[in-house]
């Protein structure tokens, strides 16, 4: 099979594997959604330009598809598994080389080519079409169009060929990914103030930026691609029975089976503690670094507060991983309800939500922000339980796949980024004021009721 | 005679397409019935709704005297329920797996119940193999197990006997005759027309949603048919109707 041939297969079997689960209508629209609050948001840049310049728009706005390119990049790309992951068993084109005459690394590259095209056609296309269609309102030269698109293009492939190299780095071994990031932590450190290629880029468009940001994408891409590492699922894993002991531990909870199953799903699935790196430490770890540009912008800002927000929406993730390894489907010929499910999987939620605390925590102790610290707890926990919330309410136990629904992941964002910006202008004029989002856990309590009788009725599809 | 399940005009629809389509049966305790027919004529639906997985678009059930929509969970407590194609948690292993249905379930001697069936299926070499790890045959194994590990009246199984080797295929039948021998009741569906033939006291055929025809084997056998062609006739006859 050639590489073109493999490449449109790909691109059309991914568009079905969207399509067929939130059917075509609504995931054709999921661009379009893209253009509508690209467009709504880029008119209101002159509103908020005293306090966001436009600059700094443009440079969160690199960071957001620098992160969306590393979420599309770990998901699934997950070490050993990563293809297994990402497909499940299912006979798809990632396997063709168990049989046909296809090399796993060709099959690899093209995937990579594949996920770029794909998304930046419903990514990094639509947001630059929104943007477009604002800029006769909002006076901005039409000029940055293309360079908006370009330069975002760049930040998102940086992300995903980033995500890429360090999940080659795991697949071989944990230690050189720790030896790794060690290495480019001590670098950034030495560094100083770090330049964003694609955002340097932007500003000041020229040979060198556009060269070094293809560096940045090209070399942990070609890494990753040759030495890609893929185990299929026919290797036998054997524990010894810990199910019981730790569901022991976990029975004053309530739950405590399924508690219990979900940690060794968490435990045991290749992703076990790159998850934790690639899906939550390593996006928080951007954030705070940018944050650490941003406040060198827009002085006056508290970046702990802005952190929180942040946090709470991210460490809403969480709930993903719970419900990436089943779905009710498994559980519905016992006697489980679809809210005991919910319930469980809340209680899981809640203890790993520990750890976001601890990044609070920690982050508090490296600026020396004692002062705004209990503020910035009630705006992690009052965050990331509304966040939370909404999502369970939108989606159930389905994040995963829900949320590329068009009218479900619009449904998400007027939820939730309408509450997060005024906590976020609140704080910036006195973070005491944050102290008000803890109006939001009675609605998450609310919303979450909710949800758990509006699910109670799923039924499992198909005949 | 003890009726386990009563089915009354049962229908399912999804959108435009009638899975289920007025179906009334009855099967009493100590029978094993059969559900018969081609791929995707709403055999599968039809275990859903008599186990309260899905709600019928009209008509009623009763399954040991629960009324299926209005007391699903205690319908499910009460049966054991083997499904076609859902598989046991992936990151669990096979005894793992078995001791989280038992805590579901509430029960005792957990060890002794697992040990039982991980014997009686031989695969106590498996017990501690990631259930994702497994092969298809030794998943059915567990997922059998799983649905008589708190030894129910009565067990429905959507297609009891696939990607089980021929020794194994023996081996559950000769145990689903012995037990509804002893007063446990079997409905099973499948489109293997030898195993209903083999070990069904009695079947039903189904296409395109509807029942058409539903008998004793013996009666069938008896008058020197045979169940293969006594089917195709039904439901090509159906298709031409």
């Amino acid at each position: 099979m050639l590489v073109p041939d493999l490449f449109f297969a790909m691109m059309k079997e991914e568009w079905r594997i969207h399509s067929t689960v939130f059917g075509g209508f609504w995931f054709a629209l999921f661009p379009v959604m893209i253009v509508v609050f690209a467009f709504l948001g880029s008119l209101t840049l002159p509103l908020f330009s005293d306090a966001v310049p436009y600059t700094v728009a443009a440079l969160l706005a690199q960071i957001f598809f620098l992160l969306a390119g590393a979420m599309v990049g770990s998901f699934g790309l997950m070490g050993r598994e990563f293809m297994n992951r990402r497909f499940g068993q299912a006979s798809l084109i990632a396997y063709v080389s168990r049989s046909l005459p296809i090399s796993e690394r060709r099959i690899f590259a093209t995937f990579l080519m594949k996920d770029t095209i794909y998304y930046i056609l419903l990514y990094v296309l639509p947001f630059t079409v929104g943007f477009a269609a604002a800029t006769p309102f909002i006076s901005i030269d039409p000029g940055y169009i293309l360079l908006a698109f370009a330069s975002l293009a760049l930040a998102f492939l940086i992300g995903l060929s980033a995500v890429c190299f360090l999940s080659t780095l795991y697949a071989h071994s944990v230690r050189l990914l720790a030896a790794t990031l060690v290495v480019l932590a001590l670098a950034l450190f030495h560094a100083g103030t770090v330049v964003f290629p694609p955002y340097s880029f932007f500003l000041d468009p020229g040979l060198e930026p556009l060269a070094l940001s293809l560096l940045f994408i090209l070399i942990p891409a070609a890494i990753s691609v040759l030495f890609v590492t893929v185990d299929y699922p026919d290797q036998v894993k054997r524990f010894k029975n810990s199910f019981d002991s730790l569901a022991e531990r976990l029975s004053p909870l309530g739950s405590e089976h399924f508690i219990a199953k979900d940690a060794l799903d968490l435990l045991r699935s290749e992703g076990g503690a790159g998850k934790v790196v690639f899906s939550f430490l390593l996006p928080v770890g951007l954030i705070w670094l940018c944050l650490q540009i941003l406040i060198q912008f827009v002085p006056g800002i508290d970046p702990l507060m802005i952190f929180a927000v942040l946090l709470g929406v991210i460490s809403s993730t969480i709930y993903n991983w719970m419900t990436e390894f089943d779905s009710f489907s498994s559980y519905a010929f016992l006697p489980v309800e679809v809210s005991g499910v919910i319930d469980a999987k809340l209680k899981s939620y809640g203890i790993l939500s520990l750890l976001p605390v601890a990044v609070l925590v920690f982050a508090a102790a490296a600026t020396g922000g004692a002062a705004p610290f209990i503020p910035a707890l009630a705006v992690l926990i009052s965050v990331s339980a509304y966040t939370l919330a909404v999502t369970v309410y939108l989606t159930g136990l389905h994040p995963n796949v829900m949320l590329y629904h068009a009218g479900v992941f619009a449904r998400y964002v007027l939820a939730t980024s309408p509450v997060l910006l005024l906590i976020i202008f609140a704080s910036i004029f006195d973070p005491l004021n944050a102290l008000g989002s803890l109006l939001l856990v009675p609605a998450a309590a609310f919303l979450l009721s909710r949800s758990r009788r509006g699910w109670q009725t799923w039924e499992i599809s198909g005949y | 005679m003890h009726q386990m399940i009563e089915a009354e005009t049962l229908t399912k629809q999804y959108g435009t397409v009638t899975a289920v389509d007025g179906i009334s049966l009855s099967i009493v305790r100590g029978e094993l019935f059969g559900l018969l027919g081609p791929n995707g004529s709403g055999k599968t639906t039809m275990i859903r709704m008599l186990t309260g997985q899905v709600r019928p678009t009209s008509g009623s059930a009763r399954v040991m005297g629960l009324d299926v929509v209005e007391d699903p969970i205690r319908v499910r407590e009460l049966v054991g329920i083997i499904p076609e194609q859902e598989t046991p948690p992936s990151f669990l292993t096979a005894e793992e797996y078995l001791h989280f249905v038992a805590r579901i379930r509430g029960l005792d001697r957990i060890d002794a119940r697992c040990d039982h069936w991980f014997d009686l299926l031989e695969f106590q070499d498996k017990r501690d193999v990631l259930c994702k790890d497994l092969s298809r045959g030794t998943r059915q194994k567990l997922m059998f197990a799983q649905a008589f590990l708190h030894e129910p009246c009565l067990v429905l199984i959507d297609e009891p006997l696939i990607n089980l080797d021929p020794i194994m295929q023996r081996k559950v039948k000769d145990f689903l005759r012995g037990y509804t021998s002893k007063g446990g009741t079997v409905f099973l569906s499948t489109h293997i027309l030898d195993i209903a033939e083999e070990i069904c006291d009695r079947i039903g055929i189904i296409h395109n949603g509807r029942l058409l025809h539903a008998g004793r084997v013996d009666d069938l056998t008896g008058s020197g048919r045979h169940l293969e062609p006594f089917f195709l006739d039904l439901v090509r006859g159906d298709v031409g109707a």
